[in-house]
């Protein structure tokens, strides 16, 4: 009677701790999936462009309407890249 | 023979000293004195003028005087293409004063009144990712692309609206097609990896951060996503490898390094 008791104790106990265990387990993995989407972010907005004089963006010397339409990612300011000279 | 050659020097200078005696250029004279002429042509002047204080205003960062000089440019309805330059310069003072939304309409304004005008949809598509507002993001970034489908900002505007929003396919077009014309663009590499990560294509994933790392081997931000990559892909002692070294190389960005240091106490 006692040893029965006991047995049902154990299987209680050992229960348990596969329930607790496979929690654990769970919530390191979200917390790993959370961890992961963190770390996996996009590349920061390019900066604005600058102002444009009077005469407007048709003019030949107009920077930012240069830098807008240029086919390079240094031509067009993007970040990272090193501001042209 | 001494006049003779005195003569003969003063004739070689005077072409010199002609040209010392410049004037400053003038402004042209009005060539009527009817009132509205004269009125149109003060207006002229006042918005040159404007323009230049508000021009000035903003390179010393007084973003309050550019915008009320601006403001007034305004008020004077100006023709193209001074109307739509002042919106867009409008805009910029209004950026600077962290007044997005009236920047973003001011640019809004600027592409009405001029539908080619790149400089004010790229800066219509940084505003409008600023406010968070994404959907008026990738319209902007859209009709960016379509007016110059080969400007390289305009598809990496577009390429980082669509990974905000999940669109990894538009994502990956735009990079894949910004790398053609930029192969050294390291940021480019990073951002289509994440593209194809989010497609599930993880083996040219990891072939992006090689490259992009490759090109800047202190790339923290893509070493840490390289980690992630491993680890998805399972190879555990190649993603903890990853993460040290980009812990490492985060030593200036404290953010990144404690994800760093964190993903490593998580595996």
């Amino acid at each position: 009677m006692v040893s029965r008791v006991l047995s049902r104790l154990l299987v209680l106990v050992l229960l348990l701790g596969v329930l607790f265990c496979a929690r654990v387990a769970w919530a390191s993995a979200l917390a790993l999936q959370t961890l992961a989407a963190e770390a996996l972010v996009p590349s920061a907005a390019p900066a604005l462009l600058g102002p444009i004089g009077a005469t407007g963006r048709i003019g030949w010397n107009c920077a930012p309407e240069h830098a807008a339409g240029a086919p390079t990612a240094r031509g067009g300011e993007l970040p990272g890249t090193e501001p042209k000279p | 023979m001494r006049a003779a050659l005195l003569a003969c020097v003063l004739a070689a200078t005077v072409p010199a000293v002609a040209r010392a005696q410049t004037y400053p250029s003038a402004s042209p004279l009005p060539r009527s004195t009817a009132v509205p002429v004269l009125r149109a042509l003060a207006i002229r002047r006042e918005i040159t003028t404007r323009f230049a204080l508000a021009l000035r205003d903003q390179a010393a960062g007084h973003w309050s005087d550019a915008a009320a000089e601006l403001q007034a440019v305004l008020a004077l309805a100006p023709p193209e293409p001074q109307g739509s330059t002042a919106h867009y310069d409008l805009a910029l003072a209004y950026a600077h004063l962290d007044r997005n939304a009236a920047a973003a309409r001011e640019l809004q304004r600027a592409i009405a009144l001029d539908p080619g005008f790149l400089a004010a949809m790229a800066n219509l598509v940084a505003i409008d990712l600023a406010r968070g507002d994404l959907r008026a993001a990738r319209a902007a970034a859209d009709r960016f692309v379509a007016a110059a489908p080969d400007s390289a900002r305009a598809l990496y505007s577009r390429g980082i609206v669509a990974l905000r929003l999940g669109d990894a396919a538009t994502a990956r077009a735009d990079f894949g097609k910004l790398l053609q014309q930029s192969p050294r663009y390291a940021l480019a590499h990073y951002d289509l990896a994440l593209a194809e990560e989010h497609l599930g294509a993880y083996a040219s994933a990891a072939s992006e951060l090689s490259i992009a790392l490759a090109l800047a081997p202190s790339y923290a931000r893509a070493r840490l996503a390289l980690g992630v990559i491993y680890l998805r892909e399972g190879h555990r002692a190649q993603a903890r490898a990853a993460f040290l070294r980009a812990a490492h190389d985060a030593a200036g960005d404290p953010a990144l390094r404690n994800l760093a240091d964190a993903m490593l106490a998580a595996i």
